[in-house]
């Protein structure tokens, strides 16, 4: 469903990604640690097609992010880490616009925002205005804002930021149900980023762990916490050898 | 290009939404009227002066289109130099501040469905402005005899400076998270366009050439042809020059963030 080859960002002298090459498949939930300013964020930026890579390319859904934008861009739910709304508008209406540029038939408007509220449990939001929104509500508008296009690609960037402990677990259960929906739904593949380890422990199957703009580790959870390691002691020595690498270099 | 209704549309109840569509909306009609009775009052003296003068040749020479019509049009012009950026400051710069760029730019649009969405959704807010505009001649209609083809041209050549105003605030929004300096930045263009002719005047570089390319760039010349009510094709096209020019250098800055 995804797959990043040799992914590459410098801005000028500064390089914030690195050669980074991974592949996702259909309903895989990957969880994308690492350290603040470790890539994160630019990485999944280019995935989605904002910001071009400078050097590699990727495909979202079979499409060139190079190649074929557009149908790349259509394949893509992305809840950015500021997220996106226009505090003027109606919760409603902002998944109606969403749902027009995301390239949704007109027939199917209505449906797929009545569907996007009722996941993200907005149902009775649907009037409200945004900007008169809770945090945690506008959050879910965020989400509900990333599958009302029902996307085989959700890229989230960090979904729980400022959120309290129970609309945290609210977000997690329903990132785990767009994974593995019942019948009818479409399966969702999702990278979502994080610097919560505990969060990943709760979503994730598969860990990617970036440090300064590499990609260190790439394992299914079981196989890293085999052992009786616990992910924060890999996430500290992996993180950790890198800057002394770094150093010595 | 289909997406263009969809910004468009999302934009213009924005502004409605926000208090700056009133606020300019208001403020243009106030002072639309305010200018309109000056030159409706100026016109009536002049008027009661010459007959006091029984001079008779000058009173047939005065009229409503070149005495109040024109300079009512011209004035109207001059206070969409400050109109117009203030609608248009937050077309990008909001995008930007609220991070719903991300959102356009992610989305399977076309640099050109958001430019011609932001510049369609001023240029309906510019016929509003030029409809009430318009509603203040026609009253002279119910009065006096005013040439209405006239009329029309020089309120074509409104509309027209109006959508080239559009074009530029668009641009400057572009370049800016700041509604303010897109504001000051739109303004400041539409400035030294507006002046100069007046600089061509001083003629300081000495060449012929330059100073007929500096009128040629300024939408006050072509505007004076049109409000005598030469609609000449040579303005037309200067004013669809200017627009594509301004919403072409706009694709270039919006693409620019994807290169940053």
């Amino acid at each position: 469903m995804i797959e990043a080859r040799h992914l590459s960002k410098h801005y000028g002298e500064i390089a914030a990604v690195r050669d980074v090459s991974f592949q996702v498949g259909r309903g895989e939930v990957v969880g994308f640690l690492g350290p603040n300013g470790a890539g994160k964020t630019t990485t999944m930026r280019m995935l989605t097609g904002f910001l071009p890579p400078s050097d590699g390319t990727a495909l979202i859904a079979e499409h060139d992010i190079f190649g074929d934008p557009i149908a790349a861009r259509r394949a893509v739910g992305y809840l950015p880490e500021t997220l996106p709304l226009y505090p003027e508008m109606s919760v409603r209406t902002y998944l109606e616009f969403v749902a027009r540029i995301k390239d949704v038939p007109r027939g199917g408007l209505r449906s797929s925002v009545e569907r996007a509220m009722e996941r993200c449990g907005l149902e009775h939001m649907a009037r409200r205005v945004i900007g008169a929104l809770s945090r945690g509500f506008r959050q879910r508008v965020g989400l509900a804002q990333a599958i009302v296009h029902d996307p085989a690609v959700l890229i989230l960037d960090e979904p729980t930021v400022g959120l309290d402990p129970l609309q945290v677990r609210e977000i997690r259960k329903l990132i785990r149900d767009l994974a593995s929906p019942q019948a009818g739904q479409t399966q969702h593949t999702v990278i979502l980023s994080t610097h919560i380890l505990p969060e990943v422990e709760a979503i994730c199957r598969r860990v990617i762990l970036m440090s300064r703009g590499r990609k260190v580790v790439d394992a299914p959870l079981e196989e890293l916490v085999r052992g009786g390691r616990t992910l924060d002691e890999i996430f500290v020595r992996e993180t950790a050898r890198d800057d002394v690498e770094a150093e010595a270099s | 290009m289909k997406h263009v209704g969809s910004i468009a549309g999302r934009e213009v109840r924005a502004l409605f939404v926000s208090p700056v569509a009133y606020c300019v909306l208001s403020l243009f009609a106030i002072i639309a009227g305010f200018l309109f009775v000056a030159h409706v009052r100026a016109f009536d003296e002049w008027v009661i002066r010459y007959q006091q003068m029984q001079a008779f040749e000058q009173l047939s020479e005065l009229n409503l289109n070149d005495h109040v019509i024109m300079l009512f049009l011209q004035s109207m012009t001059v206070v969409l130099l400050f109109a117009v950026p203030a609608l248009t400051m937050g077309l990008f710069a909001a995008e930007k501040a609220n991070g719903t760029q991300e959102l356009l730019l992610t989305s399977p649009l076309t640099i050109w469905d958001i430019v011609l969405g932001k510049f369609f959704a001023g240029a309906i807010f510019v016929l509003l402005l030029g409809t009430i505009v318009g509603a203040f001649p026609a009253l002279l209609f119910a009065y006096g005899d005013p040439e209405p083809l006239r009329t029309l041209s020089g309120l074509l050549g409104l509309v027209l400076v109006g959508l080239t105003y559009v074009a530029i605030g668009v641009f400057a929004s572009s370049l800016t998270r700041s509604q303010i300096v897109a504001f000051l930045l739109s303004f400041a263009i539409l400035f030294v366009l507006f002046l100069l002719p007046a600089l061509a005047e001083l003629d300081l570089a000495g060449s012929a050439w330059l100073g007929d390319f500096l009128r040629w760039l300024s939408t006050e010349t072509h505007l004076q042809d049109l409000l005598k009510g030469l609609v000449d094709t040579q303005h037309l096209a200067y004013f669809a020059v200017m627009i594509a020019a301004f919403l072409v250098l706009t694709k270039a800055s919006v693409e620019s963030v994807r290169w940053r």
